[in-house]
């Protein structure tokens, strides 16, 4: 397990990115501008604004167009004008995709997926190597528009990844600090805790190892707060003011930005009247939320399991989801081979989000350009895409929980089951 | 047995309790949409009415609710879409009466119909005095009390409800025991169903079908109970409704410019301008022109446009209407009666007070490259290192209207051009209003698609579909009005044609009607279709009504791309594969990738599927579908037709090419499984791509979808090599290149060449093609050459490769 393994697929992954760039070099900023590919939260473009505004001593988060982490900001400012010499932004979002791709061969590598230290399946050397999977998550078109597209949230991507990497290789610290980091840039993945703190738990070295399971996660949860409060407190510092706080994961939490996107939420808002719009937002945030406490519990033997699983659905009700939430979600699903045989919709699934990938941009058009069709067109497609990954996911879902099942009763390995 | 005396509040309260837990949470669902439906804001009963004739897609819904209807089939489960069905069948047409039903009253039936049956088999009679009364008919009881005492309730649909309780329930007794297990019995029913052989023979047929009713259905549309009469949606267009004064003197100031414009005749396009600017500049319009260049297929397009703008008395720069009068029309003629008229209506138009909307008049030198060169600049999305920026401009573009009028003398009626750029097409209500005005208020004759004469029967209606549908579907300019149509900007071309009474200024009035109306216009028109086939000036097909045509033919695709994904994964093709891995790893030792097929554990339910290497040959032949598009878009129109000729031939050997290719690097012969996947992916993409495209432009949809129908039945006949050799043959002819070369040749024999001269025309003709083509790609932005290599070829490619190719039966059978 080494680079030397890996590097000609790093390269030859950043030389179609780079070929890309170069040869199209309309094409970055015409998936910037896409709906499917930069949401309000992640848009490169508004980033720039931000950073125009921010290099000019002004508030970025006046003219409520800037709705992304304030440590983006000299990060970005440290890099030459992406207008003038766009060359450096492609190789950040490049070396970022690969960094990506470096922590999912590690986990695939691990072994992880197919055997945890409570639970080892049957199938368990049915599985890809650490290679296939990165290759698959670094050949995935969606992975490639997104890099193209330079939304922020490939930050966060890079972020989970690594938290889950980490914490499959016993270094429990190293691996909320990434969480935290993913939590600071996107809020959501704060959600990932639960589960994250369960596999790092079951994975600790033995030679610092804690055994109690409160002291163990009191103190996981006190490093995420301390590295979040940290980070809070440089971005006030940075900015001069808490308003960063209700200018980023208020706009997440109140959903008050209603672009529309691949999401089912903003379709929802606009059609709702304002006396619900409370009522609502609360169920729906509940709704994402709930997932987490139950497959924790019911899923304890796989903890990474749980975060696939999580990641899934995360992109389907995310307020502000985008094709790099799908390309995160796809780039987990390969680590579990070993349940593929046992899923029942993967055909139905993969012509349905394709299906409704090339239909989402079609009816998109003639809804804001050809001026033909109205937002229902565009709304109808983004139901048919959910529910493609809805299926993948309880699919998905399906599979593992069978495949624990098997393990337990193995005289049923096979045979047809019916709900009772 | 239970009588009407032993009913007490003790067994009302068991038997809620005894009800199953759905049924409480359905009336609990119930209970909470009927208080909601009390308070006003929020309509549930619009959201949730099932109205029998909105549901037949034949309607404007299509384009307003498809949300709606997408979402409503989402949420309704079989229990109510059954009876549902049931209901709007025996509604729509047994009784042929439309009535909207709504509310839960249909599963309270349906509920109430399964526990009259399940009552029945325990205690099969109730007894009211000496009568014995059977059970299972109290729900029939209930329906006719709700019907009596209750106001505004469906029978019906009531009664629909209890019969789909009633079959859901009539089983033998024993199994009807538990309620709870009649869902998974009929799911396991369902299971065994699935199982059934002879299920996987039905989808060729169902395909086969629904390629017959696609096409039927479009040779429908003609009849009059298909189409509907066109009509003025927009209240503000209030067309023929203004008198119109153009006339009188103005004649003589049209016989002044056309005079001047005889002068300029054969002047270059620069002299031309400048006294075309000089005499903007006399009636006192702003001036301002552009300059323009395209390259495409070794030649270049350039020129000036020249344009001038009135300044609305009544308005603020905000909105425009533009009058493009082109030197030139598509065909090359010289425009002379066109741009005297549209001189002679500027210099009207400038006299009067009433516009509320700038009004543009532009003169491009030709139909084709220059126009579309203002409408990008306008727009500012042109390429600004050949195309220059407009140098004053107004505000946006309402309509357009474009003359072509090199007819000499008087004429009888107007043709009215109206296809745009890529197959979309103007707003109804702008053919609508000239129509209205031209038929109504000045007399004359309209036409559609150069069908001069219109019988109205079958026949022309057929033919005017036909035609608009061809030029939808090769989607090029046919008038300058064409490149307004893409920037959402509603044009038409008129063209006087035939010999008639009607003089220039009676073409004058039209347009002045014309802008009149446009002039009245409050927003942007939106009120009517965008979406439409006319088969006749005044009747139309609506997308409602035609979609499914182009629909049925994508979907057979899909349809057998599921087959074949299922039969994949059925054993029998499954054995020799296993077979074959095992016995070619045997004899080769070659162990990479592979093993996982051989260490599979004999337990898993479905079988394994081979799928990278068809998904490779599929993914690879759609890019290599890019080489062709290039070629054919950057190569000098002198090479263009012994290209294609060279390519076309080269193209029949593809298939085995690609076939030898990949059975020589790969380990072993692709299997009949492997056949069928890759079958399989190609038609799932083809069926997408197409169901996509029939959203934007139908007819290419259709006519794409149906000449490669044929690839819905390709399959190896390892053993029967007439099969083989004759169904490739087949597809040999139905190829893009050979539809291409079929075209042309229909296209030239149309323009009357034949006997020696017939070879050289059709050369001619097909560089004429494929130039046009290229040109189509470069200036109009055309994406019909993207839709034939990118997706029709590779799909033709594919299917190809599967007819030629030989899986090893022996085996199969041997297994």
């Amino acid at each position: 397990m080494g680079f030397h393994d890996t590097a000609g697929l790093y390269g030859a992954a950043a030389a179609l990115r780079l070929a890309l760039f170069t040869f199209f070099p309309a094409l970055p900023d015409l998936l910037t501008s896409r709906v499917e590919v930069s949401t309000p939260v992640t848009s490169f473009k508004r980033l720039q604004e931000g950073l125009f505004l921010y290099s000019h001593n002004v508030s970025p988060y006046d003219g409520g167009v800037y709705h992304q982490a304030p440590l983006l900001l000299p990060l970005f400012s440290l890099l030459p004008n992406a207008s003038m010499y766009p060359f450096f932004t492609y190789l950040v979002y490049i070396v970022v995709d690969i960094a990506t791709a470096d922590a999912l061969y590690q986990i695939a590598e691990s072994g992880e997926a197919a055997a945890s230290k409570l639970f080892t399946s049957a199938r368990k050397d049915r599985r890809w190597s650490g290679y296939v999977v990165a290759a698959i998550f670094l050949f995935n078109p969606f992975t490639i528009a997104t890099c193209l597209g330079r939304p922020t949230n490939v930050f966060t991507t890079c972020a989970i990844l690594h938290a889950v990497a980490k914490a499959i290789s016993g270094h429990p610290l190293t691996s909320m600090l990434a969480l935290s980091f993913a939590s600071y840039l996107s809020m959501y993945p704060v959600l990932l805790l639960p589960p994250l703190l369960l596999l790092a738990y079951d994975r600790q070295n033995a030679t610092n190892r804690v055994d109690s399971l409160v002291q163990f996660s009191l103190t996981a949860v006190l490093a995420v707060v301390a590295c979040l409060s940290t980070l809070f407190t440089i971005s006030y510092l940075l900015t001069g003011s808490w308003e960063f706080f209700a200018s980023t994961y208020g706009i997440q939490l109140t959903l008050t930005d209603l672009t529309p996107n691949v999401g089912l939420w903003w379709y929802f808002f606009i059609e709702m009247f304002d006396s619900f719009r409370s009522f609502f937002l609360g169920v729906f945030w509940l709704h994402l939320s709930s997932y987490v406490g139950g497959l924790s519990i019911r899923v304890r033997s796989q903890p990474l399991a749980a975060i696939t699983i999580l990641l899934g659905i995360f992109s389907i009700f995310k307020p502000y989801p985008s094709i790099a939430d799908i390309s995160l979600s796809l780039a987990v699903v390969p680590l579990f081979r070993h349940v593929f045989p046992l899923m029942r919709y993967t055909f139905f699934a993969a012509s349905t989000i394709l299906y409704s990938a090339f239909l989402g941009p079609a009816f998109y058009y003639l809804w804001i350009y050809a001026g033909s069709g109205n937002a229902n067109f565009f709304y109808a497609i983004t139901l048919v895409w959910s529910l493609g990954q809805s299926l993948l996911v309880s699919d998905l879902t399906f599979a593992i929980l069978r495949d624990e099942w098997e393990v337990e009763r193995p005289e049923m390995a096979g045979k047809e089951i019916r709900q009772i | 047995m239970p009588n009407v005396q032993s009913f007490n509040a003790l067994r009302a309260r068991s038997y809620l309790l005894r009800l199953p837990l759905f049924t409480r949470a359905m009336i609990a669902v119930m209970i909470a949409f009927a208080l909601a439906g009390l308070q006003g804001a929020w309509n549930i009963q619009e959201w949730g009415a099932l109205i029998p004739r909105e549901l037949s897609i034949t309607t404007k819904r299509f384009e307003t609710e498809f949300g709606t209807l997408t979402s409503l089939a989402l949420f309704f489960g079989p229990l109510t879409t059954i009876p549902a069905l049931i209901y709007v069948f025996f509604d729509r047409f047994v009784l042929g009466a439309n009535h909207a039903v709504l509310g839960a009253s249909l599963w309270v039936f349906l509920l109430l119909g399964m526990e009259g049956v399940r009552t029945y088999k325990t205690n099969p009679y109730l007894v009211i005095g000496t009568y014995h009364v059977p059970t299972w008919t109290t729900p029939l009881f209930m329906a006719v009390v709700v019907q009596a005492l209750v106001p505004g309730t469906s029978f019906i649909g009531h009664l629909c409800g209890v019969g789909t309780g009633y079959l859901c329930t009539s089983r033998p007794a024993d199994e009807l025991a538990r309620n709870k297990r009649a869902m998974p019995r009929l799911l396991a029913t369902i299971l065994t169903l699935r199982r059934d052989p002879r299920l996987l023979k039905l989808p060729p047929y169902l395909s086969l079908l629904c390629i017959v009713v696609g096409v039927a259905w479009l040779l429908l549309l003609p009849l009059h109970d298909y189409s509907r009469r066109t009509y003025i949606s927009e209240n503000a267009l209030l067309p023929g409704q203004v008198h119109t004064y153009f006339g009188g003197s103005d004649q003589n100031v049209f016989r002044a410019y056309r005079h001047e414009v005889d002068a300029l005749k054969d002047k270059d396009n620069l002299e031309i301008n400048d006294e075309l600017e000089n005499i903007f500049k006399t009636i006192g319009f702003k001036v301002g022109r552009q300059n323009y260049t395209y390259h495409s297929a070794g030649n270049t397009y350039t020129g000036e446009n020249v344009y001038a703008i009135l300044q609305a008395p009544r308005g603020d720069a905000t909105e425009a209407i533009v009058l493009v009068s082109a030197w030139k029309n598509v065909k090359g003629e010289f425009n002379r009666n066109g741009v005297a008229i549209a001189l002679t209506l500027a210099r009207y138009f400038k006299r009067w007070s009433l516009w509320s909307k700038d009004i543009i008049l532009v003169i491009p030198p030709d139909s084709r490259a220059a126009i579309q060169a203002w409408v990008d600049a306008y727009h500012d999305s042109h390429d600004s290192s050949t195309i220059a920026a407009l140098p004053i401009k107004s505000g946006l573009l309402q309509g357009a209207v474009a003359i072509d009028y090199p007819h000499e003398g008087r004429f009888e009626g107007v043709h009215i051009v109206y296809d745009g750029v890529n197959g979309q097409l103007p707003n109804l209500d702008l053919i609508n209003s000239v129509n209205n005005i031209a038929n109504g208020q000045m007399g004359m004759h309209s036409f559609i698609q150069e069908k001069l004469g219109h019988s109205d029967k079958y026949n022309d209606r057929l033919k005017t579909m036909l035609r608009g549908m061809m030029n939808q579907g090769l989607g090029h300019a046919v008038g300058p009005h064409s490149s307004f149509i893409p920037y959402h900007v509603d044009a038409i071309t008129l063209q006087p044609v035939g010999n008639g009474w009607h003089d220039e200024m009676g073409l004058g009035r039209l347009v002045e009607g014309t802008f009149r109306s446009l002039n009245n216009l409050l927003e942007h028109l939106h009120q009517s279709f965008f979406f439409y086939l006319l088969i006749q000036k005044d009747r139309f097909v609506s997308i409602g009504t035609y979609l499914p045509s182009a629909m049925l033919i994508a979907v057979n695709f899909t349809i057998m791309a599921i087959l074949l994904w299922v039969k994949s994964g059925a054993v029998g093709v499954s054995e020799p594969t296993e077979v074959s891995t095992i016995k070619s790893k045997d004899t080769v030792e070659n162990k990479e990738g592979k093993e996982d097929l051989a260490a599979k554990p004999p337990t898993s339910p479905a079988v394994e599927r081979e799928i990278y290497l068809p998904l490779g040959i599929v993914i690879a032949c759609h890019f290599l579908g890019a080489l062709p598009l290039f070629i054919f878009n950057h190569t000098p129109s002198y090479l263009l037709a012994p290209f294609f000729l060279a390519f076309s031939a080269l193209n029949i050997f593809f298939p085995s090419l690609i076939l030898n290719m990949v059975n020589s690097t790969s380990t072993r012969p692709l299997t009949l499984q492997q056949f069928f996947l890759l079958k399989c992916f190609s038609l799932l993409l083809l069926g997408m791509f197409l169901s996509s495209l029939a959203t934007l432009n139908f007819s290419l949809a259709f006519l794409v979808g149906l000449i490669s129908a044929p690839l819905s039945f390709a399959r190896p006949w390892p053993e029967t090599p007439i099969m083989r050799f004759g169904y490739a043959a087949l597809l040999q002819i139905a190829s893009p290149t050979s539809a291409v070369l079929i075209g042309a040749a229909v296209y030239a024999s149309s323009l009357g060449s034949s006997g020696a001269g017939a070879a050289a025309g059709l050369l001619d003709t097909l560089q004429h093609i494929l130039s046009e083509a290229a040109f189509g790609w470069d200036v109009w932005g055309l994406y019909i050459p993207v839709v034939v290599w990118c997706v029709w070829w590779p799909a033709w490619l594919v299917g190809s490769v599967v007819v030629l190719g030989q899986p090893n039966m022996k085996k199969m059978k041997s297994a």
